[in-house]
């Protein structure tokens, strides 16, 4: 019974929404609103039944009850600094919560400088290809002349596009300015390329809905009418 | 004949709509063959980096999708299972920081492809729930330590069970035990590429939304990601190299219809543009 309602219950929720299409009104306000509502609901739950009552709450009560590790207990000094952010909402004591902030911006600042290293050194190593068709084992062939004129293609849009974004230099250079305009049609031609899977991921929603609406809702009610 | 043409860049975009809709039910009414075309470089790494795994490692899937994004992500989950069952490679699945929905989505697509694979949960695969992480200095402090020491970040399953009680855990502590990591999501981060690939070399593969490739392109091209599903045509395209056209197959080839309908409406509003252009410049 359950799973019939729920379909009906999300085939009314979802032309709620379309019927924005038409013009906004209460319908699609209401629905809109009680997503928000039921989304800040579920994470809340979904916080205190998978994050802290199993990690956090039940190491420390089994340490108590000697039913597992004493170390576990040492999951109550975790209350020590995280209370420490409250202190935010006051004005007085706001100092008292930056101890704490100001730990976690270090630890992110180190992260971020570590994830950027490990992701952009990588990058600079693979910008530097072969332009040459003729370096490869087998000379001069299709495959490598493909390749050659593909990474000339990726050169020219790398150092145009880099190009393009030097603010401090003069952009009437009889020199500059035809590369730095090859730099902003090569970064339409990527904004482009964006454009079209965008138009490809609503799309997507688009067919994930109608064919939840046809094939969910719609198809089993005409079928039983049917026969 | 030009007045007419005039009219329909008049036309109320909300009869658009309508014809686009209709025409990408289609294909959910009538069965069309369609070729899901020459597979991509990046769909193709990820086939290939699954064909290539020995078979002591595991497969780590980190489905952190929901209702959100299933419109692609659960096709490019779907197959990428199918594939595992049939070389029979066990995997571990995680949701990180994304979704907590992301466990039951992970379960509901995956357990009818394994069951019917003959996958037994515990043993061929695992999926070991949802770790929050809502930043992402969160995330890379989880991504680093499930790299380091898997149980000691999720001590239990997703059904509660001890992770130390299931058979495949028990085999399963680092990453080293695992060949590859294919993370599906709306976007997955990029601390995937540079706490797993960068500081171990285990290979990466993403299932992403369409709207998110072209700024994982890059990553591709200087090998730090193996291989990538691009939205549902990516899918389509896995299916196709498996053998088995399936769900991304069939959401595939409406996307075909809608592009048809949208590329046919902006020629027909162009049209209607330039002919009531010239009836306004033959007015007298």
């Amino acid at each position: 019974m359950t799973e019939p309602l729920a379909i009906w219950i999300g085939a009314i929720v979802t032309l709620a929404v379309f019927s924005y299409l038409a013009r906004d009104n209460l319908f699609y306000r209401l629905v809109q609103q009680a997503a928000l509502g039921v989304t800040v609901g579920i994470m809340i739950v979904v916080t205190w039944q998978q994050v802290l009552y199993p990690m956090w709450l039940t190491p420390i009560a089994k340490a108590f009850q000697g039913t597992a590790d004493w170390k576990g207990a040492f999951w109550l000094l975790a209350l020590a600094p995280g209370s420490l952010w409250y202190f935010q909402l006051s004005k007085r004591w706001f100092w008292v919560s930056t101890l704490v902030s100001g730990l976690f911006v270090g630890v992110a600042a180190g992260l971020a400088f570590k994830n950027q290293i490990l992701l952009i050194m990588p990058q600079i190593g693979a910008s530097l290809k072969p332009l040459n068709p003729l370096a490869g084992p087998e000379g001069l062939t299709y495959d490598s002349a493909g390749a050659s004129l593909s990474n000339l293609i990726f050169l020219v849009a790398l150092l145009t596009a880099l190009l393009y974004f030097f603010f401090s230099i003069r952009t009437d250079s009889r020199v500059l300015n035809p590369a730095m305009r090859t730099g902003r049609l090569m970064i339409m031609v990527a904004l482009g390329a964006m454009f079209g899977n965008t138009v490809m991921t609503r799309m997507a929603y688009l067919i994930e809905r109608l064919q939840f609406l046809y094939e969910t809702w719609l198809k089993p009610i005409l079928t039983f009418h049917g026969s | 004949m030009v007045q007419w043409l005039a009219r329909l860049h008049e036309l109320n975009p909300r009869w658009l709509y309508l014809a686009t809709g209709l025409l990408m039910i289609v294909p959910f009414v009538i069965l069309i063959p369609m070729p899901a075309g020459t597979p991509s470089r990046a769909t193709q790494g990820l086939y290939d980096a699954i064909e290539s795994c020995p078979p002591d490692k595991v497969v780590w899937i980190d489905s952190s999708w929901d209702q959100g994004s299933r419109a692609e992500n659960e096709a490019q989950l779907g197959c990428v299972v199918r594939h595992l069952c049939r070389r029979h490679v066990r995997f571990v699945v995680t949701s990180v920081g994304i979704t907590p929905f992301g466990p039951e989505f992970a379960e509901r697509t995956i357990r009818p492809i394994a069951e019917e694979a003959g996958y037994v949960y515990g043993r061929d695969w695992v999926n070991t729930g949802f770790v929050q992480a809502p930043t992402s200095t969160s995330l890379a402090l989880v991504i680093n330590g499930l790299a380091r020491d898997f149980h000691s970040i999720r001590p239990a399953d997703v059904h509660g069970t001890p992770i130390g009680d299931l058979a495949l855990m028990q085999k399963v502590r680092t990453i080293r035990d695992i060949h590859l990591i294919y993370a599906i999501t709306y976007s997955p981060a990029q601390e995937w590429i540079s706490f797993i690939k960068g500081q171990f070399g285990t290979p990466v593969a993403f299932g992403c939304m369409s709207i998110m490739a072209p700024s994982y392109y890059a990553f591709l091209d200087s090998g730090q990601l193996c291989g990538v599903l691009v939205g549902n045509r990516g899918a389509a395209q896995y299916e196709a190299l498996i053998g088995r056209p399936s769900l991304g197959t069939r959401l595939s080839m409406a996307q075909s219809f809608g592009n048809a309908a949208i590329i046919l409406a902006a020629l027909v509003g162009n049209l209607g543009l330039w002919a009531a252009r010239r009836a306004r410049s033959k007015a007298p």
